[in-house]
């Protein structure tokens, strides 16, 4: 009896084990993922799968998914949000055959595009975007094809709907005039001596300027430099080589916030949430962030006082080099996709005036095509409207794909603001390091080194790159 | 009649053999769960390291790069100094914990009123998430309105706030208190199962030769814990090497790195940053080295934890 029990529970056990082990439905991936529109119409619709990692726009994607559902009874969209690990995700779910149909991708998701490209996953959009002219009409795609970003060659894997800005400065209006500044000056050196008086002002209790853990080099420092004519990413695209050197008068200045005393104590080691609180609350005057602040400061972190959004200074006070944006709210279509004409006309609906036009005033993102721009009421965007792209912000090629060894420029860089290292330290060690990982890469085949011969860092996205790969 | 006791005994072996692979089979059904979880769960995932050994593996192409990672891990001093941070860590870490635990045990196992409710507060951070308990302290770091530094302020002890997180000088001694505080209430309980299976009589036979407290905690119940002892602080010295989802969270490995351990190293490599791309094939060729660094440092206890048994 005993044994008969021991057999009924074992075999019950490696059922139950198989069966878990089988049971692979479902269309999420694991982690926070959240399917919020499901497909619902007859068992003859094809349905196409989307992943998305924004969460922000959840309620328009899922009202306008809900009504594309509605009105096709041939195609169905399943529309799920990860936002956690998005590009490990995506890569893991397509090795494990589970992957979508189709996945939104903006600059900002860090998807070096070559990579993913010869790794086989994404599908080019050339031969459907050259049949719809309406699409070329509505996103201006032709001239939106950025080098290794969303293009490589004739080869378009991707358009972007929208742009965040580049990097701005949000400052407490009040804070700054007390101090004797009517707003941002337009020189680092200048900012640094109003981070300075506001301090001096704030008698230990506000300070001039904060930052976050969360990348804090880029939040604004980065486009300083950018704009003050440093190289993008420290990347020389004439000469092909990585030069951090340009960096030195803009992290040397940069330097002095710390020095002065001029940075709340500790921000640096806040997380961004949390030095946006501080920034609401009035703890600084100065934060430094693109357009999505215009957000965070009306409905995450309503700010009560008079705030304004300025462009970043530059050393001189004069702009040198293209101020980097960040298009966003593209769609890629996956090689794994058994049915790419319908995936396309989701990614085409996606892309519709129609669509894009709420998507706009809903102040999701700002318009990248002249078209969108033109077509939108942006007196209803609020304060999105502040961040308006200027005539001097354009997206750079990507620079190699390179393994470093050690920290980012990133990293190594604010550790010579931070005052750890110098300037010329941290320049020379960057350099070695990129360039060693340049050439390792070019000898392993793992990346190829872009070459601009007619680049202008006014307008980066212009140049003819080549690529070459010794 | 004859003929069906001859059938009878012919087929007696048969029932016998019968039941033998019954048994068997379910032996094997009974352990196939455990088997296949150990395999796909621990086996696989320790193999597939050894596949991108030698690539450049960014997780969908691998570019063959023959002993470069090999070579590379010997001269990467950012790895080293993080192994060097892990031993101070560890070392540090278990300096505090385990004492602290011991004597928690000690307390939390005499019969004082209200000691159940302390067990259970002291042992509340064991079950709370890593990652939510590091932001908290996030919060009771911070240099700006930061509990700690209030309290601090208001008790006289320092006069300007501390940064704790972002100096060098006390990152390291902030993550500790955070490991320190999250991990001593298990221990605590270890030590509480071993000191109750101490006999009483034990206790009671020293309380009539005279010994005190001390005299009794060191002669008696100290060498009578040894056995659970070695478990705990073998336990505890793997933990304490493997540790870094609270660093992520605190401090990233900074301020310049300061609290950079070998693990969160190997994460980040693993995972790539915002500006560089993930790099598998080094991370695997540095998940052996630490996995061969913990498997040392265990293995040199043991053997201590040996040889101390033999001198005692």
């Amino acid at each position: 009896m005993r044994k008969t029990m021991a057999k009924v529970t074992a075999l019950a056990v490696a059922a139950g084990m198989l069966a878990a082990c089988g049971s692979t439905g479902g269309s999420t991936g694991g982690g926070t993922a959240e399917t919020s529109t499901g497909a619902t119409g007859s068992g003859d619709a094809t349905v196409i799968e989307v992943w998305s990692n924004n969460r922000h726009d959840e309620e328009y994607m899922t009202q306008m998914i809900d009504a594309f559902n509605a009105s096709h009874t041939d195609i169905q969209i399943e529309y799920t949000i990860l936002t956690d690990d998005w590009a490990n995700s995506i890569q893991l779910a397509f090795q494990a055959n589970t992957a979508p149909d189709i996945i939104t991708i903006a600059a900002s998701d860090n998807m070096t595009l070559s990579d993913y490209v010869s790794g086989g996953m994404f599908e080019s959009l050339t031969p459907y975007i050259e049949a719809d002219t309406e699409f070329q009409t509505v996103t201006e795609v032709y001239d939106h094809m950025y080098e290794g970003l969303n293009s490589i060659g004739d080869e378009i894997y991707w358009v972007p709907n929208g742009v965040r800005s580049g990097t701005r400065i949000e400052y407490n209006v009040e804070l700054l005039k007390n101090a004797g500044y009517d707003g941002v000056p337009a020189t680092l050196d200048e900012l640094v001596e109003a981070c300075k008086a506001v301090t001096e002002q704030g008698n230990g209790s506000v300070y001039g300027v904060g930052f976050t853990s969360s990348s804090p080099l880029s939040r604004w420092i980065e486009g300083v430099a950018e704009m003050s004519g440093a190289t993008h990413m420290g990347y020389d695209y004439v000469n092909g080589v990585f030069d951090f050197s340009s960096w030195k008068p803009v992290i040397e200045s940069a330097a002095k916030l710390y020095a002065d005393g001029s940075v709340l104590p500790g921000s640096e080691t806040q997380g961004v949430d949390n030095s946006r609180a501080l920034f609401a609350q009035g703890a600084f005057a100065v934060w430094g962030n693109a357009s999505q602040e215009a957000g965070v400061f009306t409905d995450q972190f309503p700010v009560s006082f008079d705030w304004g959004v300025a462009e970043l200074p530059t050393m001189d006070g004069t702009v040198k080099g293209a101020l980097s944006c960040t298009p966003n709210f593209g769609f890629t279509m996956l090689t794994s996709c058994e049915n790419k004409d319908a995936a396309w006309e989701v990614i085409k609906y996606f892309s519709s005036e129609d669509f894009m036009k709420g998507y706009l005033e809903g102040g999701y993102t700002l318009p990248l095509s002249t078209y969108m721009s033109e077509k939108i009421d942006s007196s209803k965007t609020g304060r999105l409207a502040d961040f308006a792209l200027t005539d001097y912000e354009d997206v750079y090629p990507t620079p190699p794909s390179v393994a470093i060894e050690g920290d980012d420029y990133l990293v190594t860089l604010w550790n010579a603001v931070l005052g750890n290292v110098s300037a010329d330290e941290a320049i020379q060690d960057l350099n070695t390091r990129y360039n060693e990982a340049l050439e390792r890469g070019l000898s392993n085949g793992s990346c190829t080194r872009v070459v601009i011969a007619d680049y202008d860092p006014l307008h980066p996205s212009a140049g003819t790159p080549t690529y070459e790969t010794e | 009649m004859s003929e069906t006791k001859a059938k009878t005994a012919v087929k007696a072996p048969k029932r016998g053999m019968d039941a033998n692979t019954s048994a068997k089979i379910a032996t094997v059904l009974m352990m196939f769960p455990a088997v296949l979880l150990l395999c796909v769960v621990s086996i696989y995932p320790f193999l597939w390291l050894f596949r991108y050994v030698f690539y450049d593996y960014n997780g969908m192409t691998s570019y063959f790069t023959g002993l470069h990672n090999f070579t590379r891990m010997f001269g990467d001093t950012a790895f080293w100094a993080s192994v060097g941070h892990t031993f101070e860590y560890a070392i540090l870490k278990i300096i505090f914990i385990i004492p602290l635990a011991l004597i928690m045990a000690e307390l939390m196992s005499q019969k004082i009123r209200g000691s159940g409710v302390f067990r259970v507060i002291y042992f509340m951070p064991t079950i709370i998430s890593t990652a939510i308990s590091a932001m908290v302290f996030g919060f009771i770091f911070a240099a700006y309105n930061g509990v700690l530094n209030a309290v601090l302020r208001a008790t006289g002890i320092i006069s300007q706030n501390i940064n704790w997180l972002g100096d060098s000088n006390t990152a390291m001694w902030a993550v500790l208190i955070v490991a320190v505080w999250g991990g001593f209430g298990n221990y605590m309980i270890y030590f509480m199962s071993g000191l109750s299976s101490i006999p009483h009589d034990v206790y009671e036979s020293a309380m009539i030769d005279g010994a005190g407290g001390l005299t009794t905690f060191f002669r008696i119940t100290l060498p009578m814990l040894s056995p659970m002892f070695k478990v705990i602080m073998m336990l505890a010295i793997t933990a304490a090497f493997k540790d870094y989802e609270s660093i992520m969270v605190l401090t990233q490995g900074g301020p310049d790195n300061r609290t950079q351990v070998m693990f969160l190293y190997i994460y980040q490599l693993l995972f790539g940053t915002s500006t560089t791309k993930p790099q598998i094939g080094y991370a695997c060729v540095l998940s052996l080295v630490a996995a061969i660094i913990v498997g040392i440092v265990t293995g040199l206890y043991m053997l201590l934890a040996r040889k101390l048994d033999d001198v005692m």
